[in-house]
């Protein structure tokens, strides 16, 4: 990116653990360093934990011409520009004005002759460089695996010194150019990675054809990351409810009783409709955890989100916004996604209706087709409308005849024809809460990513709109909305008697919305096995991986958006 | 993933004890005097005993966890009672 030059001040030190990643994978340290995105997991939390006593710092560092005797100092944070090094030591011992440097490592020693990981060498040897440049004599050093309660000796050697050196100027170079380095491939350096997620490297690796599936199943694309986030969304809909925070959870209040409450290390958002209230106290530890807070009106409409001021990944956005100004790419990623939703509505179509005519599947399978070659983007929303009305028209065929007709207001679960602003029929409104709530989750997605999400290819930006989110919707709008609310409907979770009319519009009742979060939210979190990458993930997790792919389309890592076809 | 722990400590000061049980309650349920139930990942649980090592003291208190097995498939069947029932909740999305 040509412009990124200009843009970018490349910091003139580099931290010796990030040179440590970059021994170990430069796309993590780049990950980490340049876009300055982030995840945990167990190994990183843990590793924190035990580093805690080692973080403290203690004792003092003498001036290297005024040290005498013996003396050690713990975490302490040095620099040298001249080498381009910045380093926090865990831990100097001195013997006059010669040093032993000590760094602790979390894990075990590995076994290797040296009895120690090279990145692990690399970023000690940065630290001896640094108390050099810093007038002390360094000549030995050590790292202690806390794993297997060992010290391994390393030697600084002109070859360890001379790679370290040249890793600092790749590194420099590699963020100069604003180049997002390749994944590693198939290795085992992967696995406990905690930015497995982040990175993808088997999923990227696999759609740029550099491992290949040559079993069933698609064996070779590990599940590095979790298939499902163990925390869970909180769904406030209780008219004249509060929120609040008590320790470490989050209570809710009505009329000074409490009615609910949720832990907040299981939470993942929360979601507030109509007349809620938060506290700021509330707000502001949601923003510190990262736990999204998106408002609703009483009837659905989403319109605000509180996030903490976590993303920097701004070299994403710049990217975003070059691609929306260039419009082939754009158009290329609207198809993509138009052509995936028709494949999926005709998939749904054929999986649920009772007696479907073969012309109709054709029909849409020629509709994708032609999607996928659209040259214009008014062709391609003519023939997204097209489709529309040929799945609708068949859509009552999904739902099971003879369900809940004649409530007391004569509502009834028949179907004519998508109707929204507002939804005529109870079919429609629950459709229309149904693709609500996923263009919340969608923007949540997107923003964890990095991306602007009023910024889209498809949708164009307009007030309350935000465009990225809607189009990344669409190829899971009928495989998850649509579907959840014909099991609804046909299972009998949802009765005619769940509905109110106002005039022409229909809505759900308070009670019978939480039944219908209830039945979105267990779909979201039920696993499917991934129909390209062969393994078993959730529906809200498959989101994040779809984001994150477009993310590497965008920077060019990938050729082609993939939407996500359900089989 | 997740592993059921039963959590019990024995706090000697009346202060610490009270941040002990409010740091409790948000991870676990409380089933009686100093003993809770919590559903963690490794992850959840190292950041729990992180927190736990901050309040207590470490030559007077205690807090052991015992491990039960995935709370997967356990929750129905797990736990006999004699008295008041105690069934553990079903992990899902919180719609109040």
């Amino acid at each position: 990116m040509e412009n990124s030059e200009a843009f970018r001040d490349v910091p003139d030190c580099v931290p010796s653990r990030i040179l440590c990643e970059y021994a170990y994978c430069p796309r993590l340290a780049y990950i980490e360093w340049v876009q300055a995105d982030f995840a945990d997991n167990y190994q990183t939390v843990e590793g924190r934990f035990r580093h805690r006593v080692v973080d403290r710092e203690e004792g003092r560092l003498p001036e290297p011409d005024d040290a005498d005797g013996s003396f050690h100092a713990r975490s302490v944070w040095l620099s040298a520009p001249g080498e381009h090094l910045t380093a926090r030591i865990d831990l100097i011992e001195g013997e006059g004005n010669a040093v032993t440097v000590v760094e602790y490592k979390r894990g075990t020693v590995p076994d290797t002759p040296e009895r120690s990981w090279e990145s692990d060498r690399v970023q000690l040897c940065a630290q001896c460089l640094v108390l050099r440049a810093n007038g002390y004599s360094c000549q030995s050093g050590i790292l202690y695996y806390a794993g297997s309660k060992t010290r391994a000796p390393v030697c600084f050697s002109d070859e360890l010194v001379d790679l370290t050196r040249r890793l600092v100027l790749e590194l420099m170079d590699t963020a100069r150019q604003a180049r997002l380095p390749p994944p590693l491939e198939s290795s085992k350096k992967c696995e406990g990675c905690s930015i497995a997620g982040i990175c993808l490297p088997d999923e990227v690796n696999f759609l740029g054809g550099a491992i290949q599936d040559d079993s069933e199943g698609g064996e070779k694309v590990r599940r590095l990351a979790p298939g499902r986030n163990p925390a869970l969304p909180l769904y406030v809909q209780h008219q004249g409810a509060f929120v609040g925070i008590k320790g470490e959870l989050l209570q809710v209040k009505s009329r000074n009783e409490k009615i609910g409450e949720a832990r907040m290390f299981e939470t993942s958002q929360v979601a507030l409709f109509g007349n809620v209230q938060i506290s700021t106290q509330a707000l502001r530890e949601m923003c510190t955890r990262s736990i999204p807070v998106s408002f609703f009106s009483t009837g659905g409409w989403f319109y605000g989100l509180a996030l903490g001021l976590t993303h920097k990944n701004v070299e994403l956005r710049l990217a975003q916004y070059e691609m929306s100004r260039d419009p082939v790419k754009s158009l290329a990623f609207a198809s993509a996604v138009v052509e995936g939703k028709i494949k999926n509505q005709r998939t749904l179509l054929m999986r649920n209706h009772e007696h479907l005519e073969d012309h109709v599947a054709t029909r849409l399978s020629q509709l994708a087709k032609s999607a996928g070659a659209a040259e214009r983007v008014e062709s391609l929303l003519g023939i997204e409308g097209s489709a529309a009305r040929v799945y609708f028209s068949h859509f009552a065929g999904m739902l099971k005849s003879g369900i809940g007709s004649g409530s007391r207001e004569g509502l009834d679960f028949d179907f004519n024809g998508r109707n929204r602003r507002p939804p005529l029929d109870p079919v429609n409104a629950m459709l229309s809460y149904a693709y609500s709530l996923l263009a919340k989750d969608l923007t949540v997605a997107t923003l964890g990513v990095g991306f602007d999400p009023f910024l889209g290819f498809f949708h164009k930006p307009r007030y309350g709109r935000p465009a990225l989110a809607l189009d990344l919707m669409e190829e899971f709008r009928p495989i998850i909305c649509d579907s959840v609310v014909i099991s609804a409907v046909n299972n009998g979770v949802m009765s005619t008697d769940d509905f109110v009319r106002r005039g022409p519009a229909v809505s759900m009742k308070e009670s019978a919305r939480k039944k219908f979060i209830q039945a979105y939210e267990r779909r979201m979190d039920t696993l499917i096995t991934h129909p390209v990458f062969g393994y078993r993930i959730s529906y809200r997790r498959i989101l994040e991986v779809q984001a994150r792919l477009l993310a590497r389309v965008l920077t060019g890592e990938l050729a082609e958006y993939r939407p996500f076809l359900t089989r | 993933m997740r592993i059921v722990y039963v959590v019990t400590y024995d706090i000697c000061d009346s202060k610490r004890l009270r941040q002990v049980f409010t740091l409790m309650r948000g991870y676990g349920d409380h089933l009686q005097y100093s003993v809770f139930r919590c559903e963690l990942t490794d992850r959840e649980r190292v950041e729990m005993v992180g927190k736990l090592s901050a309040v207590v003291k470490h030559d007077e208190d205690q807090v052991l966890l015992f491990p039960m097995g995935p709370a997967e498939g356990m929750r129905e069947r797990s736990v006999l009672h004699v008295g008041r029932p105690y069934n553990p909740v079903d992990h899902a999305a919180i719609v109040i």
